[in-house]
């Protein structure tokens, strides 16, 4: 009898072990896969040139001293500042311009019980669907009518166009889960519809404001196309693109800058993206965001 | 006179009253709170509805109207041509090639992509220690932007000093760097198009993990114990509570991704552009190195709107589906 009932948790405790190594096995080929491209840059980004090519030597680890010269040319040798200044002011116009158009328009949406209101909804959620490879051709011709071609105030234009439908959906999302009473007290106070928007809805929306910003930045940082298709001119290249095309001459590659260029802006948008990838998949999926 | 106006008054009295009354009643709504709350509303709708019509609908037309006109790059005045790009299109043998290599990548992909986030998500889905920071881990794929990770395969599959095969041939799977089994990743055309779709995989099977996943744990498991307390074993459990409700999210899911896949120009432009040869060929790249590089932009709307066939399935899909869950 005694013996049973102290075999018994130990069975469970064993089962549980067990349960969590096979689980550990399972996932690693996937954690390997997915994650050595990131291990494989960072050390190419600072190891000396020489030491990336050794052919015989183990490439997993140094046998030279690690260096940051490859930061150091990115820096003196190219256009790299001005490529991380130009994603920067992109962003802040993009994202200004997506909370500017998407928050009364999420909120119209969400709360005025508009006729056809789902339907326009649905369609302007849609056309974060129209690829880029589809519109990139006529936008063309629009940002050279605008005298906008070679110019980063190309991409302003342009990036709302995946950030507006997107993140009017996702508002939309967040202003159905903010409570009608507070509107509805508001408005018996004496704030008409546009007062009781600004001083008591948005307030407690910040969250979602927030995430909506995120998404300006981190979706407009995952185009290639446009930048590629509008912007020629060295100093006026987002980072994604100067990276893949001035760090790379004729059949030169110099990859540790290329891989220290990549990664010093790839590795925070990867990790902001990640904190807020519940909200992305609720808000493609169309669930409440919370 | 007094007469006239006598017997046709009331009729007319009537007549005006009602048109005046009508009249009244329609200014009376406009200033209704329904009324001002759909002015309202409308007005804040505007500058959505105008942006994405001037810059996503309106450039959607005029893409038709580029695809029937010879514009050139260097020559702003085009000329209607009706059908002959398409046509002109369609007698390259290129063509052919990206649309099959177009065909080819998103099935094959797509399907590795179900087959490892299914995977994944069922791993994910257990209760476990340390399942947040795998997770995160996991989903950085995903998250990094395409352009910087694809850069970094491209020194992976380096002709000569690739990583993957400096591993492969230490476990003596290949020999050494100029023996003929020496795999040139981008270089050869069988191995080039598989190695774009593996990046392309490598990018999509953490997006498709994590939705299958929002789907698992959005079942409430009341419902899973009411399932097992009728009798139903796992795999009916399986099939009849949780398939039918994580359908949708699939739907979804796979939806987004093959829009995604089908239209992504980056990883191929950056990784072999369409080479050796024509053999990673797709209808974005052709599209683009058509259109800007050689500035047939007539020609090169014509070939991206040959995807749109291709995409469509996909957008009626999604459309479906969202509407079926929203409201």
């Amino acid at each position: 009898m005694a013996t049973v009932a102290l075999r018994a948790p130990r069975t469970h405790r064993q089962k549980e072990i067990r349960r969590h190594v096979l689980i550990y096995l399972g996932l690693i080929p996937f954690l390997v896969i997915a994650v050595f491209p990131i291990f494989w840059m960072a050390i190419t980004a600072i190891k000396q040139d020489s030491d990336l090519y050794l052919m015989g030597a183990n490439p997993f680890w140094f046998h030279l001293p690690p260096t940051w010269k490859n930061f150091d040319i990115l820096f003196r040798q190219t256009s790299y500042g001005d490529w991380i200044v130009n994603t920067i002011a992109v962003a802040f116009w993009v994202s200004a311009i997506t909370l500017a158009v998407g928050v009364p328009a999420g909120y119209a949406l969400a709360r005025l019980r508009l006729p056809f209101a789902e339907n326009l909804g649905i369609g302007i959620f849609m056309t974060y669907l129209v690829p880029a490879i589809i519109l990139f051709l006529p936008l063309a011709r629009v940002v050279s009518r605008l005298q906008l071609q070679d110019s980063w105030w190309a991409m302003v234009v342009i990036y709302p166009t995946i950030t507006i439908p997107f993140c009017t959906w996702l508002l939309m999302g967040f202003f159905k889960t903010v409570p009608l009473e507070l509107e509805e007290a508001a408005m018996l106070d004496g704030c008409g519809q546009a007062g009781a928007l600004v001083r008591v809805v948005l307030p407690v929306s910040w969250p979602g404001l927030i995430t909506a910003v995120i998404f300006s930045f981190t979706l407009s940082m995952q185009d290639f196309l446009y930048a590629l298709a509008f912007v020629s001119v060295s100093d006026q290249k987002p980072v994604p693109l100067g990276v893949a095309t001035e760090l790379i001459r004729g059949d030169i590659y110099f990859w540790g800058s290329l891989m220290a260029g990549a990664l010093l802006v790839g590795v925070p948008v990867a990790i902001v993206y990640n904190l807020f990838l519940d909200k992305f998949i609720a808000g493609i999926t169309g669930a409440a965001i919370k | 006179m007094g007469k006239v106006t006598a017997s046709a008054s009331p009729k007319q009295n009537g007549l005006l009253a009602e048109v005046l009354s009508g009249r009244a009643e329609r200014l009376r709504w406009t200033r209704t709170p329904t009324a001002r709350r759909y002015l309202f509303g409308y007005t804040l709708l505007a500058p959505a509805v105008l942006y994405v019509t001037l810059l996503v609908g309106a450039p959607f037309v005029f893409s038709l109207y580029l695809a029937m006109s010879d514009a050139t790059v260097g020559d702003p005045v085009a000329r209607f041509v009706g059908l002959e790009n398409f046509r002109a299109a369609v007698e390259t043998s290129v063509f052919y090639t990206a649309v099959r290599n177009t065909l080819v990548f998103t099935v094959g992909a797509g399907i590795l992509k179900g087959l490892l986030g299914t995977t994944l998500a069922f791993l994910l889905v257990q209760p476990f220690k340390g399942r947040k920071f795998v997770r995160a881990l996991v989903v950085i794929p995903f998250t990094l932007p395409v352009a910087v990770s694809v850069l970094g395969w491209k020194w992976m599959f380096d002709s000569q000093f690739s990583v993957i095969n400096w591993a492969l041939s230490r476990l003596h799977l290949i020999g050494a760097y100029g023996s003929p089994d020496w795999p040139v990743w981008l270089g050869q055309p069988a191995l080039a198009l598989a190695s774009v779709m593996f990046v392309n995989v490598w990018r999509g099977f953490p997006f498709g993990a994590i939705v299958l996943l929002a789907g698992m744990t959005s079942v409430p498991p009341e419902i899973i114990e009411a399932a097992k307390v009728d009798g139903a074993n796992f795999l009916q459990r399986f099939r009849m509570v949780i398939v039918p409700m994580i359908a949708p999210i699939l739907f979804i899911g796979t939806a987004f991704d093959t829009v995604f896949t089908l239209s992504d120009l980056s990883i191929v432009y950056l990784l072999t552009n369409g080479g050796p040869d024509g053999a990673t060929e797709i209808l974005p790249t052709l599209a683009y190195n058509t259109g800007i590089r050689g500035g047939a932009l007539g020609r090169g709307a014509a070939i991206s709107l040959f995807l749109f066939p291709l995409l469509l399935p996909a957008m009626i899909l999604l459309l479906r589906t969202l509407r079926r869950r929203q409201y």
